[in-house]
């Protein structure tokens, strides 16, 4: 038996609603409320026309309606409808309007689009052309390399990990309830899609160096160009490239 | 025959995970492993040494001499069983630095990493592997009841009255660091496991190197039966509070009264509000920076009237931090500062447009904050307030001008203080302004005295939200009056127009 045009829209529209707060109801990251009614706008407009598309498609979605309310001798079903379609409306209403609970959302840009160039060290750096003058020695001078990653790890663990996390997972002992949380670097989907100067500039200017689209600045990353030296950041960088398996996003390689 | 098998195999597979299996470890394969992740924090050597740990507390562990603090072999055991060591490496130390390894490393990588650490501190097989547990009584209330009376006979001397680790005297390890006695109301900081089950293992094995003893040793005039262990294993169960812990709300909900707002933490009044939990954080943005935290979280409630608002903030602290008191001097192995909390708020900016940095604020984004400070041997609890555009560029300004007010009390491990303020002052650009039906952001920072906070070293909360809750009002339930009738009126409209059709 197929199920009832009507109930069939109401069953997708539901689908639809579930889909958009599920991830506020399983993982803690509720889609904001205004995007929510956005997009299931969208998702009902969608629904109609493609259960109207054809006219038997029509006839199966308004046909129970109409007969509802011109066929005799169901007025007790008709009134109950009425009805309900009203206390419906009323109740959406005072939902809207009654106190609600919820902090509200800032939007902020995650990852933002770095400046050409950085003042710091007393030099003025280009980031479109900077690369980290210490990765040429993974060729020229393996032993050397390797001993500055262990040099850039020691720094990590003297400075970065209480929030960063000896896994380099983003989740330190430290970084408990802050929001937004450290970056993680293991995997695929952070560091390795970034280039070595785009670490320099975040980790030497820090959140309060975040360009105005991430504002509110509530990154707690310092400024490290106060506390490590150039060669010193350009060593961290090596190590959370080598210590995670990542290798820097490179323009050259990509242009070329 | 082929099912038999098939049992079989299914049998040994379930069986495996729990089996000590260290001796099909590999050490060298291990030393590799530790050679690569563990040497960071525990030393090149094993001694703990790490160019970490000097910022951690707890300190990385010395695995050289095989003291290994959390285990499941009897007290008179030296060496822990090889599931132990399996068990903190796979599941890490909760509230600790030592974060579990099981999606970094497998079973035996993890099993090599035990083969390691043993010939490391050259362990010999232990006896015993596990403690007795006998029969484990139902946590009814009898039990909890007796759990008591023994917890406050022979635990609360470190643990405290209540359990929220206010010693009355000063902890260190055989290391010669200081520790601080577990806080039992906060059962997710547990290090290894807050079911009276492991509670009950804890209070049998002590927690060897510090000074929580076996409470299972002939020896000691302590000595607790397995009955006793077990009461006491279900009343430090039944401390645990689950409001302290922060679920991840950023909103503090202040309800509204029609009575005057309290001045006392004990006011029944503070039922009405709910309780908002926040973690707290350790100030490392700026020098000077603090590592090594006292304090994880707190808790806060507010209410307001159509004069003013009160907030009561809350937060576990091992200790009364007095300076020039004598016994607090004693507990913090010096002359302790004052305890203190502070509230922020961003005042003279648009909270939609962008929040202020937390961190004090900033040149063109200011904040006020109510700081409030304990009491020393020679002064009384003192607040005030501040008008601040970033850490160097700070003016006092008159508390009493603004109408701040602030009671504190200390009581078995718990701070809580009420502060108060009318909803509006005469300075509307450095004074943040409350009203019905509002939200503003605001930001708390806590001092450990005891634990040297002071200036900058502190623990601190990022932006959350205080919301002076309105009255539904009758506005809302006229509005969706006026919809239903709408409503049913059109489909009326509508119905006779289709009969008429």
């Amino acid at each position: 038996m197929r199920i009832p045009g009507p109930l069939q829209f109401a069953l997708l529209t539901i689908a639809a609603y579930l889909v958009l707060k599920a991830p506020g109801l399983v993982v803690q990251a509720p889609v904001p409320s205004s995007l929510v009614t956005l997009y299931m706008f969208f998702a009902v407009v969608v629904i109609l026309l493609a259960m109207t598309a054809t006219e038997a498609g029509t006839e199966r979605l308004f046909g129970p309606v109409r007969r509802l309310f011109a066929e005799p001798g169901r007025e007790r079903t008709r009134y109950t409808v009425v009805f309900a379609v009203a206390a419906a409306a009323a109740l959406i209403t005072y939902a809207n309007l009654r106190p609600s609970y919820e902090a509200p959302v800032l939007a902020r840009t995650v990852h933002p689009a770095p400046p050409r160039t950085m003042d710091a060290y007393g030099r003025t750096f280009d980031l479109s052309t900077l690369e980290n003058p210490l990765r040429r020695l993974e060729k020229d001078d393996p032993q050397r390399f390797e001993e500055y990653v262990r040099q850039g790890g020691t720094i990590y663990f003297r400075n970065c990990f209480f929030c960063h996390g000896p896994k380099l997972d983003g989740r330190g002992h430290l970084a408990k309830g802050l929001d937004p949380a450290p970056l993680p670097f293991a995997g695929t989907d952070t560091i390795a899609q970034l280039s070595e100067s785009y670490l320099f500039w975040r980790i030497v200017k820090g959140g309060r160096g975040l360009p105005e689209e991430s504002r509110p600045a509530l990154s707690s990353m310092p400024a490290w160009e106060g506390y490590l030296k150039e060669d010193e950041v350009w060593k961290v960088i090596l190590f959370l490239y080598e210590y995670t398996g990542n290798t820097p996003r490179r323009w050259k390689e990509e242009k070329g | 025959m082929k099912r038999g098998a098939a049992f079989l195999m299914v049998l040994v597979l379930l069986l495996l995970p729990g089996m000590p299996r260290a001796e099909a470890g590999d050490p060298a394969r291990g030393r590799r492993i530790y050679e690569r992740l563990c040497w960071w924090c525990h030393g090149e050597d094993g001694f703990g040494d790490g160019p970490a740990s000097e910022y951690l507390s707890p300190p990385p562990r010395d695995l050289t001499d095989g003291t290994y603090k959390f285990r499941s072999t009897p007290f008179d055991e030296f060496f822990p069983g090889d599931d132990d060591i399996f068990r903190v490496i796979k599941h890490g130390l909760a509230g600790t630095a030592m974060p579990g390894w099981g999606d970094v490393l497998d079973d035996d990588g993890i099993w090599d990493l035990v083969a390691f650490l043993k010939e490391l501190a050259a362990m010999e097989p232990v006896g015993k592997a596990s403690v007795e547990y006998g029969a484990q009584p139902r946590p009814g209330r009898e039990s909890i009841e007796r759990g008591r009376e023994l917890f406050e006979d022979r635990c609360s001397e470190c643990h405290g009255m209540r359990g929220r680790g206010d010693t009355s005297k000063r902890l260190r390890d055989d290391w010669g660091f200081t520790t601080w006695p577990r806080n039992l109301t906060k059962g997710w900081t547990f290090r290894a496991g807050s079911t009276p089950r492991d509670i009950f293992r804890r209070i049998t094995t002590g927690i060897p190197g510090t000074q929580m003893p076996s409470f299972d040793d002939p020896t000691s005039r302590k000595r607790l039966d397995i009955g006793e262990r077990w009461d006491v294993a279900n009343y430090v169960a039944s401390l645990n509070a689950p409001y302290k812990e922060p679920k991840g709300e950023r909103l503090i909900r202040a309800v509204r009264v029609d009575t005057d707002l309290p001045e006392t933490v004990d006011d029944v009044l503070w039922e009405k509000a709910p309780y908002t939990s926040l973690y707290t954080t350790a100030q490392l943005v700026e020098d000077e920076r603090l590592y090594m935290p006292t304090i994880d979280s707190l808790s806060v409630k507010a209410l307001y009237n159509q004069r003013e608002l009160a907030l009561l903030v809350e937060w576990d602290d091992p200790t009364k931090s007095v300076p020039g008191d004598r016994k607090a001097r004693r507990i913090a192995g010096g002359e302790p500062f004052r305890d203190a909390m502070a509230v922020e708020f961003p005042v003279g900016t648009d909270p939609e447009e962008g929040l202020p940095y937390f961190g004090m604020g900033e040149s063109n984004a200011p904040v006020s904050i109510w700081h409030w400070r304990g009491e020393s041997a020679t002064g009384p609890q003192e607040i005030s307030l501040l008008y601040a555009r970033g850490p160097g560029d700070t003016v006092e300004r008159s508390a009493e001008d603004s109408g701040l007010f602030a009671r504190g009390e200390y009581r078995d491990g718990t701070w809580r203080v009420v502060v108060k303020r009318p909803l509006a002052t005469a300075d509307p650009s450095r004074d943040v302004q409350f009203k019905a039906g509002g939200t503003v952001p605001v930001a708390f920072a806590l001092w450990d005295g005891s634990n040297f906070d002071r200036g900058s070293k502190h623990v601190m909360t990022g932006w959350s939200w205080l919301r002076l809750e309105p009255e539904a009002g009758r506005g809302v339930f006229v509005w969706s009056a006026a919809v239903f009738v709408a409503v049913l009126v059109m489909e009326i409209i509508w119905m006779r127009s289709m009969k008429r059709g």
